[in-house]
């Protein structure tokens, strides 16, 4: 008998360690594929409203665009995965990404049209943003107004760029063409003679914004070629280091949202698109972030402070070069290897 | 009875190999697995048996690539040979209690992380480092060397990765040179210079050609030195690796590499180990 209530005893207090165990594998958990640069945003402002709301736990996968798009392809247990449009354009063509049925979105009439289907029925941008020219403006007495300068004498050794499988890198490529007066998709020769030029300027290539940011702080480049979600961390590192105007504009840049086709949870991730693309979750993502999240909501009011350093409206995002993806990576494999003939020699 | 006595003497012969069965099952799965399917893969191009070979070497850029990935490997070895040469010697001449101490200190880079470590090299290269700052400070330069991802870098960063290897390989090999030895050599007129080349230096090769197959296959394989000490123009064969596997998506390449690699790593251990086996068969008989 004795044994008995014991055995009863020890019974009661196992499944009462045990109940919230339970509990919590209850709880579903949703998998975010993000680039880990601004989760501190993400934590307070998307990812816990988004968990009450939906009695979720959000588990991120962080990392650069090209192996997480990778990753959530071949691997799958990804739910919903943030990427730049060359990225997700990659994925779209390699059949990767679910179409998203935009009626389901209820904030998807407040998006700019630019926004809406970029890149067909596969998922809204969440962001508008540029690729362009930072410097440090004390270390230059004349200004670099055109992506040309890139190429002037007294900038020897002091330029980061971006490595030719980013999302940037290819874009120099079509600026090296422009410079040397051809288009670099109808004469690649001229435009890689022209990017061999530029070699001598060259400090490093970069494959990660922490990476340029690291290069720029330290002083070991002091013009670089950004994106500008980078660009809080390398002004807090470097007060001096301003954007460039360029006479031609800044390529335009676009964050997609896409859903991999391997998702567990399709419906929960087209209500977190849905919550991120709301007119609050944007106005606290173009604040928050400061730049490199222009809202696409057109339903957000900024004061002209808060919307100084970003690509807020659609005619500010239509007026900037637009970077066609499905060209490029067209000529993905010929630029590549000619690239690697000129910087990896 | 016997049969009880034969059935436990059985399980009991069992023992070791029973004892031994968790860690191959557990490398069956997580290395000899995963490795043969990498090699297989790399013979699956249906363009033939040795197409990804033929197509990877056919291209001249990886043929830069391979032989600059075994520049780098041998003159980082040759360099960590020398270093950790020295750091041996002195060393395995200590007193027990400072020989303890500096075992420890030579080892303590081994505690911090390859990235931390790289990156402590970009502060001490860079252009506002600590080299180009003394130099200039001393007024022998009047402008910063380029030193930072250049091939110098890249050799300097895992020279100083993998010197701690080398130093504990060749410790224990220059302690168990018997003293008597260097008295005979000693004795018989020999000078200190000579005692160390016709004594030490080939009683420690074995020890040296152990350290080397370590330093040699780890810096061949070493990915974030290569990147973030030497960048695009120091592309090695683990950072093309890298790219063809998780930016290019090519794994046809990536496994063709990654066997490559593998067949160097085999090649060095095996060739070396012979070698290593047979100067110390030749010691043991004189």
């Amino acid at each position: 008998m004795p044994h008995s209530k014991s055995l009863l005893r020890s019974g009661a207090l196992a499944a009462l360690f045990c109940l919230p165990v339970f509990s919590a594998q209850a709880q579903e958990t949703f998998v975010v594929s993000n680039w880990g640069y601004s989760n501190d945003f993400y934590e307070p402002f998307i990812f816990e409203p988004f968990e009450k709301e939906h009695n979720v736990r959000i588990v991120t996968e962080t990392g650069g665009a090209p192996e997480r798009l990778n990753k959530a392809r071949i691997r799958g247990g990804v739910d919903v995965i943030l990427l730049t449009d060359k990225f997700s354009q990659i994925g779209i063509n390699q059949g990767a990404f679910e179409t998203i049925d935009s009626s389901k979105l209820s904030n998807f009439d407040e998006l700019y049209d630019a926004a809406k289907n970029p890149q067909g029925d596969y998922g809204p941008a969440y962001t508008f943003g540029r690729y362009g020219i930072v410097y440090d403006k004390t270390r230059t007495d004349t200004p670099i107004t055109s992506w040309c300068d890139l190429w002037r004498d007294d900038f020897a050794g002091a330029i980061a760029m971006p490595a030719f499988n980013t999302t940037g890198g290819p874009l120099t490529v079509m600026m090296a063409g422009k410079c040397a007066g051809s288009d670099a998709f109808e004469d690649p020769d001229t435009a890689f003679a022209k990017m061999a030029e530029l070699k001598p300027n060259i400090v490093k290539t970069f494959s990660s914004g922490s990476e340029l940011t690291n290069l720029l702080s330290t002083g070991e480049a002091f013009i670089g070629l950004a994106q500008d979600y980078a660009f809080p961390a390398i002004q807090a590192a470097n007060p001096n280091i301003g954007w460039a105007e360029l006479s031609e504009g800044d390529f335009r840049m676009m964050n997609t949202y896409n859903i991999p086709k391997n998702a567990k949870h399709k419906e929960l991730a087209l209500a977190f698109i849905d919550f991120s693309i709301s007119m609050q979750a944007q106005k606290d993502a173009a604040i928050e972030l400061v730049s490199g999240s222009g809202p696409v909501n057109k339903t957000v009011e900024l004061t002209p402070e808060q919307a100084s350093q970003l690509v807020y409206g659609e005619k500010a995002v239509l007026s900037m070069q637009p970077t066609p993806y499905d060209k490029l990576l067209e000529v993905n494999d010929d630029w590549e290897r000619r690239w690697n003939d000129v910087f990896g020699r | 009875m016997t049969s009880r006595v034969s059935l436990v003497q059985r399980l009991s012969a069992l023992g070791p190999w029973l004892l031994v069965l968790p860690a191959t099952a557990v490398l069956l799965f997580i290395l000899i697995i995963p490795v043969a399917g990498t090699l297989a893969e790399s013979f699956s191009n249906p363009a033939g048996l040795f197409a990804n070979y033929r197509d990877f070497f056919a291209d001249s850029y990886n043929r830069t690539v391979m032989i600059r990935s075994f520049r780098i490997a041998f003159l980082s070895t040759l360099t960590a040979l020398i270093l950790g040469f020295g750091g041996a010697y002195m060393i395995a001449n200590s007193s027990q209690g400072l020989k303890r101490v500096l075992l420890i200190l030579s080892v303590f880079p081994l505690l911090t992380s390859v990235v931390v470590r790289s990156f402590s090299f970009m502060a001490i290269l860079g252009r506002n480092g600590v080299v180009n700052t003394a130099l200039m400070k001393l007024g022998l330069i009047s402008e910063p060397m380029e030193m930072l991802f250049t091939q110098g870098a890249v050799i300097a960063g895992l020279a100083y990765l993998f010197t701690p290897l080398m130093i504990l390989s060749l410790v224990g090999v220059l302690e168990n040179i018997e003293d008597d030895l260097y008295l005979a050599a000693g004795s018989l007129g020999a000078a200190p210079v000579a005692v160390f080349f016709q004594v030490t230096l080939p009683l420690a090769v074995p020890g040296m050609i152990v350290g080397s197959v370590l330093v040699f296959t780890g810096s061949l394989a070493t990915f974030v030195t290569p990147t973030l000490l030497g960048g695009e123009p120091q592309m090695t064969l683990a950072t093309l690796l890298y790219q063809k596997a998780m930016i290019s998506f090519d794994w046809g390449v990536a496994n063709t590499i990654a066997a490559i690699m593998m067949g160097t790593a085999i090649f060095c251990v095996v060739v070396l180990g012979t070698i290593a086996g047979r100067i110390s068969a030749r010691r043991a008989v004189h």
